[in-house]
């Protein structure tokens, strides 16, 4: 199986390329099965592999294969190669899974669209490319899938590129995350450049761990922290997360897939990869988890205030992308990728209900113009009400037990009452603004046009399928990383640990820094004991915030459907200010896109104009000039040629000459 | 001359007794189909010894003073029949358009394949000399096969007259370093050169021998006929005169050139450099606005062998990657390129204006995905020969410390990617009526055939060149 392993990212590279080049003939249903099947086969190949991991001991359980040789240039090379080890077998169950789903899902979502061919081939591309992303054995390889995934994001937001909304949403996002793309860059140019220095020319993951003992800590945290500003682009977090809400003008499945289940997780997964390094780079580590939370927490707040279904979900994932740079800030990696997991369960459920409601109200995006769904669409109804519970952290679905372990393992790490404080609020609004979301839109009464409301019906079998599979994921997939104080073993990350070590076990020694509740519960006594009273603790505390969130949320928008618009008169300002999502895009707009513009104009009529075009022009008519000489040498006078060879030869022995003598 | 010799003069042996055998056929009037097949054989056939030969040539087989069977030519030799044989098929359709005549043109063809091949074997001033020679009255009558046309005619006479004065130089040029040296074989003067006395009549004959060589691969201040001729000669000759005429001649400046004759900073390795970067700067400079396909890609292989020589003088050693690598790469792109052009020629025009190929791609994807690929390699883009080709010249200029040469090579990458990506939008731009005027009648399918190989090797090696590295580092040593 070992020899095999290329064929995970090969096969939905043979999808593309069958779909690309020779499906201009094929019928619909071709294509959708060749996109379809591509993906699956990959599914089934990680699946095998990961049977065969189960059956194997916990170090042995890493493929490489190396398929050949790259770039070969003096000592330095690099390879096409491939590792599979516990780690990225998880990314590849969910990218293929998740995605075989999203794949059947947009068969029914896109049927009528003219693109139809188009919009698999990049689908198939995305997911070759972030299957290479995930499987690659070295940085360089990462690189071309973490490119190649822009590329594909990119192509996807803009699909609809007649919409002008569409065509800059994607632009926005493509320049947005160059500026992550060149931290990465520089982060490997260092890299590579000092291990180079010290002898090691190499990009390999396995070979950089083994020598990253070389590596200062000085130079490990400029290096991590190069890294996390790429991690910044493509995960969005601030300050470069402006272009995910946007990237929504993409089709659902897209928006589903690329900008919740997988894509914006691979900076997550890169830092996880890498974690040999950040473990040499507190100061990084501390960093991550100060803009994951503060990402965490700007972007609930303005999810809370968003009348678009899409932009909620978009800042709800923004959100939880900064849950999960708290968890690997935290040096909780595993802890960071099971919330990543259950995250791509539930957010590419939620997006692809949200697809289902738009399918149902003929392309409707706005709550306000919701409601009452829930006798008629059941199927999406129940779905979506799973996957809130699960975002929102009620106890028993899949979030609650990821999102418990990031705060968990930020409180013991940092020792710090605040980042869990911080992080528990921050649930509590994604409890309200999911329910807020899942109340206006299924409950009360239908405030759609009459001839909308007249449509609305549930999605085809081939779009519920995947949603009812997902909502099963979403409702058991917690089950494999429960704590030991719910009388689990956390499977998850005893499955990791060959890849991340121990280094994330938790302090059970932070009990004196919150004594005041603790006390009450620390009768069984023993550090271990008030470790787990504490955790207790926490974890009641957050379950009782997720659960208020829910219930104010039920109050505003159930209860009493006035309530929000007074609320929202009283607060005006404050409203205003988190609906235009404060004013971030327009600040940005006017510091660095007005700026830049400003700096084209000059260098356009500075240098442009003035001496560019001077240098032409004048280049020009000096051409025009000797032009005319040359131009009767050319109309037939070989002698003309020929007398320039002379000339040259002549020029050349007088130099040869006047150095010899 | 003993029979192991002629085992390893085989392939001529072939190319020679083909060329002999379409003559007999021409004589006997046989059919067109008939000729090129011969033909085709010939060349298949040669290309199969040579890789018999193979392993009994190691380290080197030398054949009289004149010529040298080793790693080194065998594999130049086999890249020029291969690109010989592209050619001949690429001629078939185009021939069929202009003349009946066919039987005189492969006899041709063939003999300017044998010049090019002795070229790339020759280790002696003499062989040198013959080998030029019979490529190049090859060429001279094919530039002017289609004779009645001005437009071919003129461009033979320019040929004719120029590369004569070339070869005046050459002579000269021997015959000034026999004088100085007292030996015409490569090995002697590799040996002899660098201990010589330097004064005014072994200057002149070296300057005189690199103008030689200089004109038959267009380096400035030699470069002007190139575009002429280019315009005017038959596409594949065209093609021909780009590829296999122009890297056999390469071949021999490496083997003449490299070896410690070239000290660096030396007076000789200040003068290449400088024909580097001019031919550099002009070819790209030249080809910016240019309207004519042929002209273009004339100014852009002129370029090219400006990039080339870089590689040439971060030589050290007989380390021969990086030309054996480039000089690959630039066949298959230029080879390419040209194919398409002459699948686009019709009776009436050569394919060779630019707005002629506007809105292609929206008739001929395909084509147009491969021209553009084609045009991008070229241009040194990922996922093509033309990027690890460059990546190989850019790390050898690094390591040998040229960063003059390097730097002008960067910005010429640049100045070059306006030109080919000028014509590749000129392809993409839909047309205005949304009717698509089309020069030429369908492509033939021996073309196409063709073209779809070529890219696939262009994009395969460009993904994974270790097959080629491999090729290349055992027959040459690393």
């Amino acid at each position: 199986m070992a020899d095999l392993i290329w064929l995970i990212p090969a096969f939905p590279a043979i999808g593309f390329l069958i779909n690309g080049l020779l499906g201009i003939r094929f019928p619909k249903t071709l294509t959708a099965w060749v996109a379809c099947l591509s993906v699956i086969a990959s599914f089934a190949v990680s699946a095998t592999i990961f049977v065969q991991f189960l059956q194997m001991a916990p170090e042995s359980r890493v493929f490489e294969k190396t398929v050949f040789d790259w770039i070969v240039s003096g000592d330095f090379k690099t390879t096409i190669g491939f590792r599979i080890d516990a780690l990225s077998i998880i990314m590849c169950l969910i990218v293929s899974g998740v995605g075989s789903l999203i794949h059947i899902y947009s068969v029914g979502y896109m049927h009528d669209d003219p693109g139809f061919r188009r919009y698999f081939c990049y689908l198939n591309l995305f997911v070759f490319m972030m299957l290479t992303l995930v499987t690659g054995d070295n940085v360089l390889l990462m690189f071309v899938g973490w490119e190649g995934v822009g590329l594909c994001s990119y192509l996807l937001i803009g699909f609809w590129y007649e919409k002008d909304s569409a065509a800059n949403a994607g632009k926005k996002a493509f320049i947005v995350n160059r500026i992550g793309d060149f931290g990465f860059l520089l982060g490997l140019f260092t890299l590579v450049g000092y291990l180079g220095s010290q002898g090691i020319w190499t990009l390999k993951f396995s070979e950089l761990q083994a020598n990253v003992h070389l590596i200062g800590p000085g130079l490990a945290t400029i290096i991590t922290l190069l890294f996390f500003v790429g991690a910044t682009g493509k995960s969005a977090q601030i300050p470069l997360y402006v272009w995910l809400p946007d990237a929504m003008e993409g089709p659902t499945p897209v928006s589903s897939l690329i900008h919740a289940a997988t894509m914006v997780t691979a900076g997550v997964y890169m830092i996880a990869r890498l974690n040999f390094l950040y473990v040499l780079a507190p100061t990084t580590l501390l960093v991550v988890t100060i803009v994951g939370l503060a990402t965490a927490f700007f972007a609930a707040t303005i999810g809370t205030a968003q009348y678009d279904i899409k932009r909620v979900l978009a800042y709800s994932t923004v959100s939880q992308l900064g849950y999960m740079f708290v968890g690997v800030g935290a040096g909780a990696y595993a802890a960071g990728i099971f919330h990543l997991m259950t995250h791509a369960f539930f957010k590419g459920l939620l997006f692809l209900a949200a697809g289902s409601v738009m399918h149902a109200m003929s392309g409707e995006l706005d709550m306000r113009k919701m409601g009452g769904l829930r006798k008629k669409t059941p199927v999406t109804y129940w779905t979506t009400f799973i996957a809130c519970l699960a975002i929102a952290g009620v106890p028993g679905f899949s979030g609650f037990f990821s999102k418990d372990e990031i705060l968990w393992m930020a409180f013991s790490k940092y020792d710090s009452i605040w980042f869990w404080f911080i992080g528990v609020i921050t649930a509590g609004m994604t409890a309200f603004y999911m329910f807020r979301m899942f109340f206006s839109t299924f409950h009360g009464e239908c405030r759609a046009d009459e001839e909308i409301k007249h449509h609305i019906h549930e999605s085809p079998r081939i779009m519920t399928v995947p949603l009812m599979i997902l909502a099963v994921l979403s409702l058991i997939g917690g089950y494999v990383g429960v704590p030991a104080l719910l009388g689990g073993s956390n499977h998850i990350e005893k499955w990791l640990e060959p890849v991340f070590g121990h280094h994330a076990a938790p302090a059970t020694a932070h009990a004196g820094g919150f004594n005041i509740i603790s006390t009450a519960f620390a009768s069984s006594g023993g550090a271990e004991g008030a470790g787990h009273a504490i955790e207790m603790q926490l974890m009641i505390g957050a379950v009782i915030i997720g659960l208020l969130g829910i219930f104010i949320a039920w109050l505003f928008y159930v209860k009493n459907p006035n309530l929000p618009k007074k609320f929202v008169e009283k607060f005006h300002g404050l409203f205003t200010l988190v609906h235009n999502k404060y004013f971030i895009d327009e600040l940005y707009g006017f510091i660095f896109v007005r700026g830049l513009f400003k700096l084209g104009r000059f260098c356009k009529d500075f240098f442009d104009e003035m001496i560019i075009d001077g240098i032409v022009n004048g280049i020009a008519s000096l051409l025009a000039g000797v032009g005319g000489i040359i131009r009767k040498v050319q109309t037939g006078m070989v002698q003309g040629y020929a007398f320039a060879v002379i000339l040259g030869a002549i020029v050349v022995i007088g130099y040869l000459i006047s150095r010899i003598l | 001359m003993g029979s192991h010799d002629l085992i390893s003069i085989v392939p001529f042996i072939i190319i020679a007794f083909t060329a002999v055998l379409v003559m007999l056929m021409t004589a006997l009037e046989q059919g067109r189909a008939g000729t090129f097949i011969i033909t085709a054989c010939g060349y298949g056939f040669s290309l199969v010894s040579i890789c018999l030969i193979v392993p009994k040539v190691q380290p080197a087989q030398q054949i009289v003073p004149l010529l040298i069977i080793d790693g080194y030519s065998l594999f130049f030799i086999g890249l020029i029949i291969a690109a010989s044989l592209a050619l001949a098929a690429l001629s078939y359709d185009y021939l069929k358009m202009h003349t009946a005549r066919f039987g005189e043109y492969y006899v041709l063809f063939l003999t300017a394949t044998l010049g090019a091949m002795v070229l790339a074997a020759s280790s002696h001033f003499a062989s040198f000399f013959l080998g030029l020679e019979i490529l190049s009255l090859s060429l001279y009558v094919l530039v002017a096969y289609l004779y009645t046309t001005p437009r071919h005619l003129e461009a033979g006479i320019k040929y004719l007259v120029l590369s004569s004065v070339s070869t005046a130089f050459l002579l000269l040029g021997m015959a000034l370093i026999y004088d100085r040296s007292g030996t015409m074989e490569f090995s002697g003067l590799i040996m002899r050169m660098p201990g010589l006395a330097p004064d005014l009549a072994l200057a002149a004959g070296t300057v005189m021998v690199v103008a030689g060589i200089g004109f038959k691969l267009a380096l400035v201040p030699f470069h002007m006929w190139a575009p002429d001729v280019y315009e005017g000669a038959p596409v594949p000759v065209a093609a021909f005169i780009a590829t296999a005429s122009k890297g056999a001649v390469f071949t021999v400046l490496t083997k003449f050139f490299t070896g410690g004759v070239i000290a660096e900073g030396g007076p000789l390795f200040i003068m290449f450099s400088v024909i580097a970067a001019a031919t550099m700067f002009m070819g790209n400079f030249l080809a910016l606005f240019q309207n004519n396909v042929k002209r273009l890609l004339a100014y852009s292989s002129i370029a090219q062998f400006g990039y080339l020589l870089v590689a040439f003088l971060s030589v050290r050693g007989m380390h021969i990657t990086p030309v054996a690598f480039y000089l690959a790469a630039y066949f298959v792109m230029t080879i390419g390129a040209f194919g398409i052009v002459t699948l686009m020629a019709d009776r009436d025009s050569d394919g060779d204006h630019l707005y002629a190929y506007a809105g292609l791609f929206f008739a001929r994807p395909y084509l147009t995905a491969a021209f553009a690929l084609m045009l991008l390699a070229l241009a040194g883009m990922p996922l093509t020969m033309g990027l690890i080709g460059k990546l190989y010249i850019f790390a050898a200029g690094v390591a040998s410390g040229l960063w003059f040469l390097v730097i002008v090579l960067a910005i010429n990458s640049v100045i070059g990617l306006f030109y080919y990506i000028r014509v590749i939008s000129i392809m993409f731009i839909r047309p205005e009526a949304g009717e698509i005027k089309l020069s030429g009648q369908r492509p033939s399918r021996t073309g196409c055939f063709l073209i779809a190989v070529l890219t696939i090797i262009l994009v395969w090696l460009g993904i994974y060149p270790a097959p080629l590295v491999s090729i290349i580092q055992k027959l040459m040593g690393p």
